[in-house]
């Protein structure tokens, strides 16, 4: 079995190291220079990427250490999209500043290449980039401009698709597509998702993969993925628990993700009731085809809860594999 | 006090430079307790002062003694522990608690500071609280069986520090709820909760709602148990007022109106403001609505708090003028 992380990871330290949290706050001030901010980015990139070695993991993000959301890199590369006022992000105490379109997207790109190519250098672990997927970016997003769904949702696409390949040839190892919205939504019309996902991960040069996560209907999606040139879904089996049976009866044609560490609650895991959980998953779909992570990005923990919690994922492998062995 | 449109603020300012430089130094152990009460004394009389400059007519002690709305009490009561720092957006942290044990509390934790700012004005000067709901919800859950016995345990707290209050002489005792959208599914819990925290209270009682998926709990929402209902609307320019017009504004009900965007450094028009008052006029009587910024002010400097809230006053001011009450 493998193990991953997910997408944020915080940004300050639990002890002592490079706090991004304390250089903006210099930065604001007037006492921090752009090079030193510029530094503690990548100093506390590195501390993340460090612990993923040191842990074991498998798969990793740079822990989004530059990005104040989820949105924040469509916002930078992309025309006429523009940060706005805060909201919360779904069910959690967090907030994204919604982007605002304006005019026709029109792709610039430039700066997730540039933050994931630095990423990449500085991890000995393989790097995956997480991006918001088509549903949660128009979910979550206001359109000042189209005024028809479906003609932004056409440019929509072609951004992200661009964006996706931007990460091309600099050794990224996958690109997640985020799709929270979707999991949160069983009503939507399959035959549209599957449609709308088809045309998003066609023609790509990386390997792809979907993350459904803070819904209870993740695993309602599973059958309408299984066509899609997908390496991945991971899946959250936290708030949707019918995700492990759904992997534990089924045989599907991606590798499974189980997202079976809670990332929005401190209490830890206990590693040998996951490795009960895990056992028959495993069996159904094969040792090297099933990843744990956590639910989501780790940024909603404190830090050094976060980091409890990427070790717990290899706690949870070592219990697997005395279950597996037994 | 003028006879309609009633002005007031939602809760925080931002904290001087000396009460900072204070609260530091308190948590380094350099000072004593007293001498940083001393400091966020002094705080309250420039907070009290500049409501009084500007005409306010309903002042707020501005929480000089609150570092966050919810770890404030979670510092004091029983059952919690402190975490560190996890970060809600931008360059804003929060330490968010952890509930690891029965929640229980003395009774009167935030009466000495209402005591002392109202001792300083003839105004009247809002006894500040957090709801059950929205302590639960930003807090992490390390002990409770489900959230409901961890909310219900919450009110009634809640609800001892509101008598508390209002035996100390307080007449409006406002009750923030700003998570009270997270879960549209939960608003009945949250109505519930709410109903024990207002039991038996004679003081005029407010609860203060932001962040808020407002169309997923209205008209709902007016059935939570206050008399006043405080909401954000400048942040997504008035929107909010298009949802609450489709619906009869309660007769029994008072409307306190968001329209500065307290995230925004930007200063909003005049026009702008006027413009979302005269809106909200079509279906609030002047005598039930009541003005403020859309939130807390303590994320803003203490100039923007003030170029915020002087600009309020002055669209207030010409609004009163035009219908002819001032």
């Amino acid at each position: 079995m493998k193990i991953a992380v997910q997408g944020s990871y915080p940004k300050i330290p639990s002890g002592a190291g490079a706090s991004v949290r304390t250089q903006i706050q210099r930065f604001d001030r007037g006492v921090g220079s752009p090079k030193d901010l510029d530094q503690t980015y990548r100093e506390a990139t590195r501390r993340m990427l460090n612990l993923a070695d040191e842990v074991g993991l498998d798969l990793t993000t740079d822990g989004q250490i530059r990005w104040n959301d989820l949105f924040d890199p469509i916002v930078r590369d992309v025309d006429n999209v523009y940060s706005e006022g805060l909201l919360r992000l779904f069910d959690n105490n967090f907030y994204y500043r919604h982007p605002v379109i304006r005019g026709r997207l029109a792709f610039q790109g430039g700066t997730l290449r540039y933050w994931s190519e630095q990423s990449v250098a500085m991890s000995k672990v393989p790097l995956k980039v997480a991006l918001p997927g088509p549903f949660t970016f128009m979910g979550l997003s206001e359109d000042q401009s189209y005024h028809q769904s479906d003609r932004l949702l056409q440019d929509l696409l072609a951004v992200l698709k661009l964006e996706r390949e931007s990460l091309a040839g600099i050794g990224v190892a996958e690109v997640q597509w985020d799709e929270p919205s979707l999991s949160r939504d069983r009503a939507l019309d399959k035959g549209y998702v599957k449609e709308v996902l088809a045309t998003l991960t066609a023609e790509a040069s990386l390997p792809q993969s979907v993350a459904l996560f803070w819904g209870q209907g993740a695993h309602a999606w599973l059958e309408a993925l299984a066509d899609l040139p997908l390496r991945t879904v991971y899946l959250d089996a936290v708030a949707d628990p019918a995700v492990i049976p759904a992997l534990a009866e089924t045989e599907w044609p991606f590798a499974v993700g189980v997202g079976a560490i809670d990332a929005r609650n401190v209490r830890l895991e206990s590693p040998s009731d996951l490795a009960r959980q895990l056992e028959p998953i495993i069996r159904r779909q094969g040792n090297d085809r099933v990843i744990l992570h956590p639910t989501s990005g780790l940024e909603l923990l404190p830090p050094d809860r976060a980091e409890a919690k990427v070790r717990r994922l290899a706690e949870v492998r070592a219990a697997v594999l005395g279950t597996t062995k037994s | 006090m003028s006879q309609i449109l009633k002005t007031t603020s939602v809760g925080s300012f931002p904290k001087p430079a000396q009460l900072v430089e204070a609260r530091i130094r308190f948590r380094k152990g350099e000072i004593s307790r007293a001498q940083l009460a001393e400091a966020e004394r002094n705080a309250t009389k420039a907070v009290i002062q500049l409501q009084e400059d500007l005409g306010i007519d309903i002042l707020v002690h501005g929480e000089m003694e609150r570092g966050d709305m919810v770890a404030y009490f979670a510092e004091t009561w029983q059952g919690f522990e402190e975490s560190l720092p996890v970060r809600s957006y931008g360059n804003r942290y929060y330490r968010k608690p952890i509930v690891v044990g029965t929640v229980g509390a003395k009774r009167g934790l935030t009466v000495d500071s209402w005591r002392q700012a109202q001792a300083l004005t003839k105004k009247p000067v809002k006894g500040m609280l957090t709801g059950p709901y929205t302590i639960c919800d930003w807090s992490f859950n390390a002990f409770y069986p489900d959230r409901r016995s961890l909310i219900l345990d919450l009110a009634a707290i809640v609800h001892e520090e509101a008598l508390a209050l209002q035996e100390a002489g307080a007449h409006y005792i406002q009750i923030d709820e700003p998570a009270i959208s997270t879960r549209p599914e939960e608003l009945d819990l949250a109505i519930e909760a709410m109903a024990v925290v207002t039991d038996g209270l004679t003081a005029h009682t407010i609860s203060h709602i932001c962040y808020g998926d407002f169309e997923t709990i209205y008209p709902r929402l007016l059935d939570l148990p206050v008399d006043q209902l405080d909401l954000e609307a400048a942040n997504q320019g008035f929107q909010l007022l298009d949802l609450i017009q489709a619906y009869q504004w309660p007769k029994q009900k008072e409307l306190a109106l968001g329209v500065v965007d307290v995230h925004s450094h930007s200063l909003e028009s005049v026009a702008a403001v006027k413009q979302g008052i005269y809106k909200a006029l079509e279906t609030v009587p002047a005598d039930r609505l009541y003005i403020d910024p859309d939130c807390g002010l303590k994320t803003r400097t203490w100039e923007e708090s003030e170029g915020k809230l002087r600009l309020m006053m002055e669209a207030v001011n010409e609004v009163r003028q035009e219908l002819g009450s001032s």
